[in-house]
């Protein structure tokens, strides 16, 4: 594995796939290059300078003309169009690496959820292609996933066509609220799906989890035009002021079972015991709180406030009573 | 950048060139002395041995964008390294004809890209985007209405993609789900692989001598490669991988009650094993501590009827949550 920074490789892997294309492409502007490769027409221009001027030895160990690529410099520096006129070594695009094809092949394995990939075959003929443009067997990364998400099929149709979609929606607590909502994009978070628009509900931009909706309808009414100004944040939920602020101790071994909740470089201050942490951290409200802390039973507890603890003993003995289990003391 | 220095880019890509313009191969020497980037640093029969140390770079980054740029040892003049040649032959350098993608299919390339946000699988995906745009295919943007994402959050992802790739036993310590303690594992990685949500990792467990499945999130610590190397098992790794957890997984069978119109009825009963209207269901899990991890998380909101120590180790950890939250022992 190198240590320098990746950055010259990329480059040189975009002078690599640059040569053919340009093969190809005798007299395409500069800023037709530049858009198709997704980069600035500076650099467009300073990769394709550096082309003109790059060869082999040759014979002579030299690089002399006929050794090198060259371009029509008048029609490159006045018209902003480049021809190749003259090329050597290379003339076709390089092969994928192993990783590199990997990484594609296990993206789509990941995208055979979505209703438009149904057919695994059409799949399967891309996938062997990759294998087949890759200079090694692809490296072995897979991901494996349930099935076709149904409920993508509608939302999709919506966000494409700008209808809005009802729904009923059962928040974290536990409320079900019918919901009208102008559809922006939908998200996933690994096995999760989340549609993101303007709630109209809430006049606000909300995030709703595909398997927390029911009834979803389809209308024929355009979406409203102030949803088409609406940028939707990276992160799916973002912290704000209302947050609750909670104390927990942590098992150091299940930090990392956190995850979001404690993002990397969260202070912690040693525990009451041995292998012990003691963190603080936002939570949107207790009831995302006592499933996490059901879910890493013995290795989170809260410590305060006492409003977030009574919160996740409730939800443990009301557990316990499905049971038929009684505990010493009742609810708080 | 000193006067006069020549650009990284600029000397791998003329390295690039040479070695594949050259039919018989060049030696290091010949390299050194002749390629753009290097023969302008170049003594005739002094001290190369910076410049040597920087052709040996080049060669690993640029094996790692799958050039594939051949060693060939003379027969005659086996393990004598100044003459090995080098050459990139241009058959297996250049991407073959019939590897052409319609619009339809890059569309969705550029998805499948998308779903790296993080690490070597993001930058090698978009890499590989590159190489597609060689080929001058209209490219539409991904597909418009999703951003699909999965997570590559735990360390020990990286390390052990790179031990994979170089066949090297690594050695980690693991917190196994239902015990209290980390134990140092030595393993063959062999495979990463995403199930049920979770990164796993395929390995041949050295200490028992019998392939172990891990999980990249109970890995705790870092990964350490070792000098060993080991012969990976021929096929298609990742594949078998998958085969194995799903066969593990379907062995796994809980009978458990949900409460209608609640998370743990909308969530479970996407895995149930048949369609039901009822709130008794069936679902395959993976690991029994897993999966009494998961179904705590739940509460109220689920009861195991089946298998009997499922539904204990579920009691369990109720009663511990509901214990430590009690009370200002704390």
């Amino acid at each position: 594995m190198s240590a320098r920074p990746l950055q010259a490789q990329d480059k040189l892997a975009f002078l690599l796939s640059l040569v053919p294309y340009l093969i190809d492409h005798d007299g395409v502007s500069v800023a037709a290059a530049a858009a198709q490769f997704g980069v600035s027409e500076q650099e467009m221009r300073t990769a394709v300078e550096l082309i003109a001027v790059s060869g082999i030895p040759g014979g002579s160990g030299q690089y002399q003309h006929g050794d090198l690529f060259d371009i029509d410099w008048d029609e490159f520096e006045e018209n902003g169009r480049i021809i190749l006129t003259h090329s050597v070594a290379i003339d076709e695009a390089p092969r994928f690496s192993a990783r590199e094809a990997a990484a594609l092949i296990a993206g789509l394995q990941y995208l055979s959820a979505l209703p438009e990939n149904g057919d695994r075959a059409a799949l399967a003929s891309l996938t062997a292609k990759l294998a087949r443009g890759a200079s090694s067997a692809p490296s072995p990364v897979a991901v494996s996933v349930r099935g076709i998400e149904d409920a993508l099929a509608p939302l999709r149709d919506a966000v494409v066509r700008h209808v809005q979609v009802e729904f009923d929606y059962r928040d974290a607590q536990g409320e079900t609220e019918h919901r009208t909502v102008d559809p922006l994009r939908l998200d996933s978070d690994d096995e999760s799906w989340y549609l993101r628009g303007w709630d109209h509900l809430r006049e606000a931009v909300r995030t709703f989890r595909l398997d927390r909706m029911s009834g979803i309808a389809v209308s024929d009414r355009a979406v409203t035009p102030a949803s088409g100004e609406v940028t939707l944040p990276d992160v799916l939920f973002e912290t704000s002021s209302t947050d609750l602020t909670v104390v927990v101790e942590v098992a150091e071994a299940a930090l990392p079972l956190l995850g979001d909740y404690l993002p990397e470089g969260t202070r912690t201050q040693p525990g009451r015991g041995p292998g012990l942490v003691q963190a603080t951290m936002r939570v949107g409200h207790y009831a995302g709180l006592k499933r996490l802390v059901a879910r890493l039973a013995g290795m989170v507890t809260v410590l305060a406030p006492d409003d977030a603890r009574a919160a996740v003993a409730d939800w443990a003995r009301a557990g316990l009573a499905e049971y038929g289990e009684s505990t010493e003391e009742g609810s708080l | 950048m000193a006067a006069g220095a020549v650009p990284v880019e600029e000397r791998l890509f003329s390295l690039v060139l040479a070695l594949v313009a050259t039919d018989h191969g060049l030696t290091k020497a010949e390299i050194l002395s002749s390629v753009q980037g290097y023969r302008h640093r170049y003594v005739v029969r002094g001290d190369n041995a910076s410049l040597e140390r920087q052709f040996e770079r080049d060669k690993d980054d640029i094996r790692d964008l799958g050039v594939p740029l051949e060693t060939i040892e003379q027969a005659t003049e086996a393990g004598n390294n100044q003459n090995l040649r080098y050459r990139i032959p241009k058959g297996a350098y250049d991407l073959p004809p019939d590897v052409t993608f319609t619009p339809e299919e890059t569309t969705l390339l550029n998805l499948a890209a998308e779903v790296w946000r993080e690490g070597s699988l993001s930058s090698e995906s978009h890499r590989a985007l590159l190489k597609l745009r060689s080929l001058g295919i209209e490219v539409d943007g991904p597909m418009i209405g999703y951003a699909p994402r999965v997570r590559v959050r735990e360390a020990a992802f990286e390390p052990l993609r790179s031990a994979i790739d170089r066949n090297l036993v690594v050695t980690f310590a693991y917190l196994k789900p239902g015990e209290r303690a980390a134990v140092v594992r030595t393993v063959e990685p062999l495979a990463l692989v995403k199930h049920e949500g979770r990164w796993h990792v395929a390995t041949l467990d050295r200490d028992r001598a019998a392939p172990r499945t891990f999980l990249l999130s109970r890995i705790v610590g870092p990964v350490t490669p070792t000098r060993t190397t080991f012969s990976p098992p021929e096929g298609d790794s990742a594949a078998a991988a998958v085969q194995e957890l799903d066969r593990v997984l379907a062995t796994n069978v809980a009978r458990i009650r949900v409460r209608p119109d609640s998370d743990a009825d909308s969530r479970l009963r996407r895995q149930a094993l048949e369609p039901s209207a009822d709130t008794d269901l069936r679902v395959n899990y993976l690991d029994a501590n897993l999966m009494a991890d998961e179904l705590a998380s739940y509460g109220p909101e689920v009861v195991v009827l089946e298998p009997s120590a499922l539904r204990a180790a579920v009691i369990d950890r109720l009663r511990q949550v509901a214990a430590s939250h009690t009370g200002t022992d704390r």
